[in-house]
């Protein structure tokens, strides 16, 4: 983050993090597989965001769009967002009932460090639905949402 | 702590804004961030915001002061120049950035942009629009806002 800053370490305060995001997801990321925006416009404290993974290919999920919230309380970035999908899936570290990312089972959440971003989770999961474990779980049908 | 290496410039403006602050304006850094500041900045008379105490904050980025401050309202508030999510629109927060101006500079040119609202360089269409189409009606929605959202209460 402030490697080779001579030591220096500025803290982005949360406000003006949340804003650096909200451009940043307004201009559009990578190769458009993963983005977000906030839910609330009037909302000064930004607190919640949908975001949305396209389903990456050679797995279930290829052709898949799978929405999800993200909910950034007071005291992010210091604590990680609470992360849940919207559209339903199976995957390990996905809550069967609820859709919520089960931090002790999605190591960037629990181990979260201040300059990991929303951007930083989305593509994780992204990279997840690809991994060996999850590439080939039988999935329930598309278009479905959790309560 | 995050403010061992604070640079010089930073610390002088710091206590000029806190022995000497300008009129109208209030602005001191929180505890914990010497970067981040809590800004108040009353309504100028003779303009729709009169009567209003406006929270906003501030944060002079690492690259401070070759970048400028990033500055956003807290406060709800009526003007075409200022957005929903209290973001404004003001040259010398862009491009016009120059090192030469300081904290106190930025704070008294908002407080300008409060009195004279620029329709024609808008953040806000719906408001700008409002504003060019029937500016009476506009200064009264800011004043009605500026009571509503401002009191200080």
């Amino acid at each position: 983050m402030t490697l080779g800053s001579g030591g220096s370490s500025v803290v982005v305060p949360r406000n003006f993090r949340l804003l650096e995001e909200l451009e940043r997801g307004e201009k559009g990321i990578g190769d458009g597989t993963v983005s977000y925006g906030m839910d609330d416009g009037d909302d000064i404290y930004m607190r919640s965001w949908t975001g949305t993974i396209i389903g990456p290919h050679n797995t279930v999920h290829e052709g898949r769009i799978y929405q999800l919230k993200l909910f950034c309380d007071k005291d992010y970035p210091e604590k990680p967002p609470s992360v849940r999908f919207h559209s339903r899936i199976n995957m390990t570290c996905v809550n069967h009932e609820t859709g919520v990312v089960e931090p002790k089972k999605f190591g960037l959440l629990a181990n979260w460090q201040r300059e990991y971003t929303m951007e930083d989770i989305l593509t994780q999961l992204k990279k997840e639905m690809a991994a060996p474990h999850n590439r080939k779980l039988v999935q329930p049908p598309e278009g479905g949402l959790f309560d | 702590m995050a403010n061992s290496n604070l640079p010089r410039r930073i610390i002088k403006e710091t206590q000029r804004l806190l022995s000497e602050p300008a009129p109208g304006i209030s602005a001191s850094p929180s505890e914990d961030n010497m970067r981040y500041f809590n800004v108040m900045i009353l309504g100028p008379t003779q303009s729709p915001y009169e009567g209003g105490v406006f929270k906003l904050e501030l944060f002079l980025p690492e690259e401070y002061p070759m970048a400028a401050p990033k500055v956003r309202f807290l406060t709800k508030i009526y003007h075409p120049n200022i957005d929903k999510l209290g973001r404004i629109c003001l040259d010398i927060l862009k491009d016009k950035w120059s090192p030469a101006l300081q904290i106190r500079t930025v704070l008294l040119s908002i407080q300008a942009l409060l009195s004279a609202p620029n329709p024609d360089d808008p953040l806000s269409e719906n408001i700008a629009k409002h504003w060019k189409t029937n500016e009476a009606e506009a200064v009264e929605t800011a004043k009605e806002w500026t009571r509503l959202y401002a009191s200080g209460a």
